[in-house]
């Protein structure tokens, strides 16, 4: 027997076209610097899609994009910006500065205004006087610069803990001296795992695996420290700034 | 917007080395509003027990005088003063009377237990607002800034920590936590409880 | 008014006689005196508590019969008196027993239990269309407060912590008895078998495993007490006081 209540009854449908894939992203700028970097961990719901995601993409020599929210717009909000900054480098013969894609990612969320990117953007690399740098973005593009942002589902577990371990915040100096306004790589990279391996502990989306992106201004060497790490160095085009990853295992519970 | 949200208000408890700590802000608001700078969320049980509430700021005042009378009647009734693990159960069956239709609090409490070789072990406890007892070994937290605390607390708590430096890992997992929440802050009181005597100092904060 | 079977104040025992007496307790106390003897005897490391255990013919089977009684891991009772009455004592003291842990997660003190039975035994002195229980109690009990503690409760509620007691028939002599023999730093081994010497006084017929009950209250070591603490939640505590077992009881009356 057919069910009559389905025409009886008005009944509604609706297509969700956005989904929240967990994970976690963050970056900190040093004075010649930055580091960004996101758990590898794709999940939907209680369910773990994939253990192995990247949230965190190299766009030039001197700029890393981390993207977290839709996996599916983040991926294709990727895909546009590298493709926006191949016709630039067609059209001008060199890599766009860190500002620039700054702005330009600015510009292209906000074309979206009324259909946004459900994406929280970090963008973090070397800006043209050679200091680190990070850039944060809401979905629709407001962006501001920072020394360090966290982003995610766990950015409420972090931020409080970055604001405590790098702006030094509630912390008095000792008489005579002042907190540094950057801190040294090697202390940024343990702050940074710390944060991560936090999140693992109290928050489920976050875990599996945590890729770290260092991005040297022109002329740095990493310090031994880092070196010892290990990280792999990615080929870059010039003899500019260098791009390092540094990959660690989170847990996987 | 939750009822447990409404007046805002954060709790959080560690253990240390033959110590505890429990502190909180001082906030009492009526949503965004905020109403006091003054409002206390931790108070004596016992000279060893301290027992925080976060919550709705009502049932915080009337679960406090229930909670008082309670140990009271228990400590003339057993001519005895009532022990960390039993009050947490007294606390969890308190709240779990109350299954449907629930105080919406949740509390935090920490103390020392003595043992049955006569010293003094760290006891924190925390539990639901119908009475779900968490036993950590580390920290408890609570209130609007639970999930900050949580991030903070996880990377600064290390363990075997003495009362001074258990001070300064509370205070700061505190004031940083309750900096990024709008409903806690204006203020926060800390206690550290060791065996010999507590020390209660008040914290300057932020104040926006 | 007065009459030769007590007077009109002998009905109601909400009503006291003209010289103060409530005369319905008086006659539970006679009650008790002509139950079986029981006993205990708080030791340095625990406690012994022991009866008589009478059957009135001998086709009854014995076994099912239970004078000394579990009521929570930590406490144990015996009565003399009226049997019946002694049942509903025992189920009221071990819902006690399991409401208070229900509340703090652990199990009552031995005064707190005996207050709590000491209570409902005053309650049936006061209220209307009841009468007193006819049975006195002896509470043995371990707690990390007080230690391994002996309370003795009587018909009217109230009740007193003993070294040693013994209630029922022959009680006064077997009183002397134990004052003879009581020293401070007893052992529960001798403790337990002064027990047995008290009871075969007064005993009439064969003293056997199966006319005798025993329970006793070890003292935890404080390594056990640690260990108890530990996983409180959901393991189960270990118990202080338990009834020996026939075989027990045979190879104490085989010394």
């Amino acid at each position: 027997m057919p069910d009559m209540s389905a025409i009886a009854n008005p009944q509604q449908r609706q297509f969700n076209p956005y989904a929240e894939n967990g994970g976690t992203i963050l970056a900190v700028a040093g004075a010649d610097f930055t580091v960004i970097a996101g758990d590898t961990r794709q999940s939907e719901g209680y369910s773990i899609q994939t253990r192995y995601a990247s949230k965190v993409f190299r766009l030039t020599d001197r700029a890393v994009l981390a993207v977290n929210g839709f996996a599916a717009d983040g991926n294709m909000f990727v895909k546009k910006v590298k493709q926006r900054l191949e016709w630039y480098r067609h059209n001008h013969a060199k890599d766009m500065p860190l500002r620039s894609i700054a702005r330009l990612i600015q510009t292209m969320l906000y074309a979206q205004r009324f259909f946004p990117y459900y994406v929280y953007n970090i963008l973090g690399g070397i800006e043209e006087d050679g200091t680190g740098a990070v850039y944060s973005f809401d979905p629709v593009g407001s962006y501001e610069r920072e020394a360090c942002r966290a982003a995610g589902a766990a950015q409420s577990l972090l931020q409080p803990f970055l604001d405590n371990q790098i702006y030094f915040k509630n912390q008095t100096a000792a008489r005579g001296y002042s907190h540094p306004a950057h801190l040294p790589l090697p202390d940024v990279l343990s702050i940074v795992i710390d944060s991560f391996t936090s999140a693992t502990e109290r928050h489920i989306e976050v875990g599996d695996g945590l890729e770290m992106y260092i991005v040297m201004a022109k002329g740095q060497t990493l310090p031994d420290a880092v070196t010892n790490l290990l990280p792999e160095e990615l080929p870059s085009t010039g003899d500019g700034e260098r791009v390092f990853v540094l990959k660690r295992d989170l847990k996987k519970d | 917007m939750s009822i447990m949200d409404h007046n805002g208000g954060s709790v959080v408890a560690m253990a240390g080395k033959d110590c505890v700590a429990i502190a909180s802000d001082l906030r009492l608001g009526a949503g965004a509003m905020t109403v006091a700078m003054n409002f206390e969320k931790i108070f004596p049980v016992t000279d060893r027990i301290y027992l925080g509430l976060t919550g709705l700021a009502t049932d915080i005042t009337t679960l406090r005088d229930r909670f008082r009378y309670l140990v009271n009647m228990f400590t003339i009734k057993e001519s005895r003063s009532i022990e960390p693990s039993t009050f947490a159960h007294l606390v969890s069956s308190t709240l779990y009377s109350r299954r449907f239709g629930p105080y919406f609090t949740e509390p935090v409490l920490a103390g020392l237990e003595r043992t049955p070789s006569g010293g003094f072990k760290p006891y924190i406890a925390g539990a639901d607002l119908i009475g779900c007892l968490n036993f950590a070994e580390d920290f408890i937290v609570a209130g609007t800034a639970s999930d900050k605390l949580f991030g903070v607390a996880e990377g600064l708590w290390e363990p075997d920590l003495g009362p001074e430096d258990l001070f300064e890992t509370i205070s700061q997992t505190l004031l940083n936590s309750v900096d990024r929440d709008a409903y806690s802050g204006w203020g926060a009181i800390v206690y550290i409880i060791t065996p010999e005597k507590v020390i209660t100092r008040t914290l300057k904060g932020r104040m926006d | 008014m007065a009459t030769a079977d007590g007077g009109a104040y002998s009905y109601s025992l909400t009503v006291f006689s003209p010289s103060g007496k409530l005369v319905q307790i008086e006659h539970a106390l006679a009650a008790v005196s002509q139950g079986t003897t029981s006993l205990g005897i708080k030791a340095s490391n625990g406690i012994v508590i022991a009866t008589e255990k009478k059957s009135s013919s001998i086709l009854i089977d014995d076994s099912m019969i239970e004078k000394v009684a579990v009521i929570c891991p930590n406490i144990g009772i015996v009565y003399s008196g009226m049997g019946p009455d002694f049942r509903i004592l025992v189920t009221k003291a071990r819902k006690s027993a399991q409401a208070y842990w229900k509340i703090y997660g652990e199990y009552p003190p031995t005064r707190v239990l005996t207050q709590e039975i000491a209570t409902v035994m005053q309650q049936a002195t006061q209220s209307g269309g009841v009468r007193p229980y006819g049975v006195s109690l002896l509470v043995a009990g371990f707690d990390v407060n007080r230690g391994p503690t002996l309370y003795q409760v009587d018909p009217s509620g109230s009740f007193w912590a003993w070294k040693a007691s013994a209630i029922g028939k022959n009680m006064t002599n077997a009183k002397t008895f134990l004052e003879k023999r009581y020293n401070d730093d007893i052992s529960l081994e001798d403790a337990i078998h002064t027990a047995l010497l008290t009871l075969k006084e007064g005993f009439e017929g064969q003293m056997t495993e199966k006319t005798i009950e025993i329970g006793v209250v070890t003292v935890p070591t404080i390594a056990e007490l640690e260990e108890g603490k530990v996983g409180g939640t959901t393991g189960r505590v270990k118990p202080t006081f338990r009834k020996l077992t026939e075989e027990e009881v045979r190879d104490y009356l085989a010394l």
